[in-house]
């Protein structure tokens, strides 16, 4: 393999990463808010270097795989939670406002506890996501330019372009993706999260998704399907007289 | 914070759609060690976690 096609290959491999890492950190911004997602964008960064640092040449070593299935069934349950609430919200069975309940003071103090809890969460989630996808690049590098040093640096400048040009297409979606009403954005974000998450469980597990990481958007069309006919069968279901 | 709590934020006040991500993993380890094609397992696996989002929406709360 030649230095450009050596570049280009990695390019395409860790681009597919860091979309992946992007989409995790997009649903946190938008959900729960930017600092969070930042922070643990770059608490994952931190750790990461210093993963690579220390241990470079032994990272294809990490158990990869049972770190996804650890984080694939968190993702899952979490995507799970929020399609439901989502999906209960779109058929009316839960109010679209929680803060239009009654007694609004006691509500305002909870959730201002819940808030702060899923900031928490929205840290973890965002650094867990930056981490397992950072070191899957890192890998790529590793493995595509474990030839010579002269092949390690062509692998590393088509996998730094790649995370450059997936940083940009982040930077140019936070304003749009801001502009989604709360429970599209919800239910938006809860089938990629349980899409991720049947994913890399799946992998974590030993299941070879057919199209590899192609699969992820039959599962998100999959998963909307599932979504749409809920809403639709929940609100037919809301009409009949109990 | 209790690990409760944690429980409670990240899989909800759903007890089904736990359950059924339990199951589809129980499922799935299982066919993978009978040697069943991977796509089956994909499809069963993903199948039966959609089944229990569909449990979830319509589960008394």
């Amino acid at each position: 393999m030649n230095g450009w096609t050596l570049a280009g290959t990695s390019f395409l491999a860790s681009a597919v990463e860091a979309v992946e890492a992007l989409t995790i950190v997009l649903a946190v911004g938008v959900t729960r808010s930017w600092p969070v997602a930042l922070r643990g964008t770059a608490f994952a960064l931190l750790v990461l270097g210093l993963i690579v640092a220390l241990f470079g040449p032994l990272l294809h070593l990490v158990p990869i795989d049972q770190l996804k299935l650890v984080v694939g069934i968190v993702l899952t349950l979490f995507g799970l939670a929020w399609l439901r609430k989502a999906i209960l919200r779109y058929t009316g069975r839960k109010a679209l406002h929680d803060e239009d309940a009654a007694y609004a003071r006691e509500v305002s103090a909870l959730r201002a506890a819940e808030e702060a809890q899923a900031d928490r969460i929205g840290l973890v989630t965002a650094f867990k996501a930056v981490l397992i996808e950072g070191l899957e690049v890192a890998i790529i590098v590793v493995t595509f330019g474990a030839a010579s040093s002269a092949a390690l640096g062509w692998s590393a400048a088509g996998a730094g372009a790649a995370v450059l040009l997936v940083i940009a297409l982040g930077l140019a979606l936070k304003q749009p993706a801001s502009r989604v009403p709360e429970n599209a954005m919800k239910f938006v974000v809860g089938i990629m999260l349980t899409s991720f998450g049947t994913f890399w469980t799946g992998e974590g597990l030993g299941i070879a998704w057919w199209g590899a990481d192609l699969s992820l958007l039959l599962l998100a069309a999959f998963y909307l399907a599932v979504s749409a006919a809920l809403v639709a069968a929940a609100r037919v279901r809301g009409r009949v007289p109990a | 914070m209790s690990l409760a709590a944690i429980w409670e934020f990240i899989a909800g006040d759903s007890r089904r759609a736990p359950l059924a991500v339990a199951l589809a993993v129980a499922v799935a380890v299982v066919l993978l060690r009978n040697s069943v094609p991977s796509t089956v397992v994909a499809t069963a696996f993903a199948g039966i976690i959609a089944l229990g989002l569909a449990a979830s929406v319509f589960e008394a709360r």
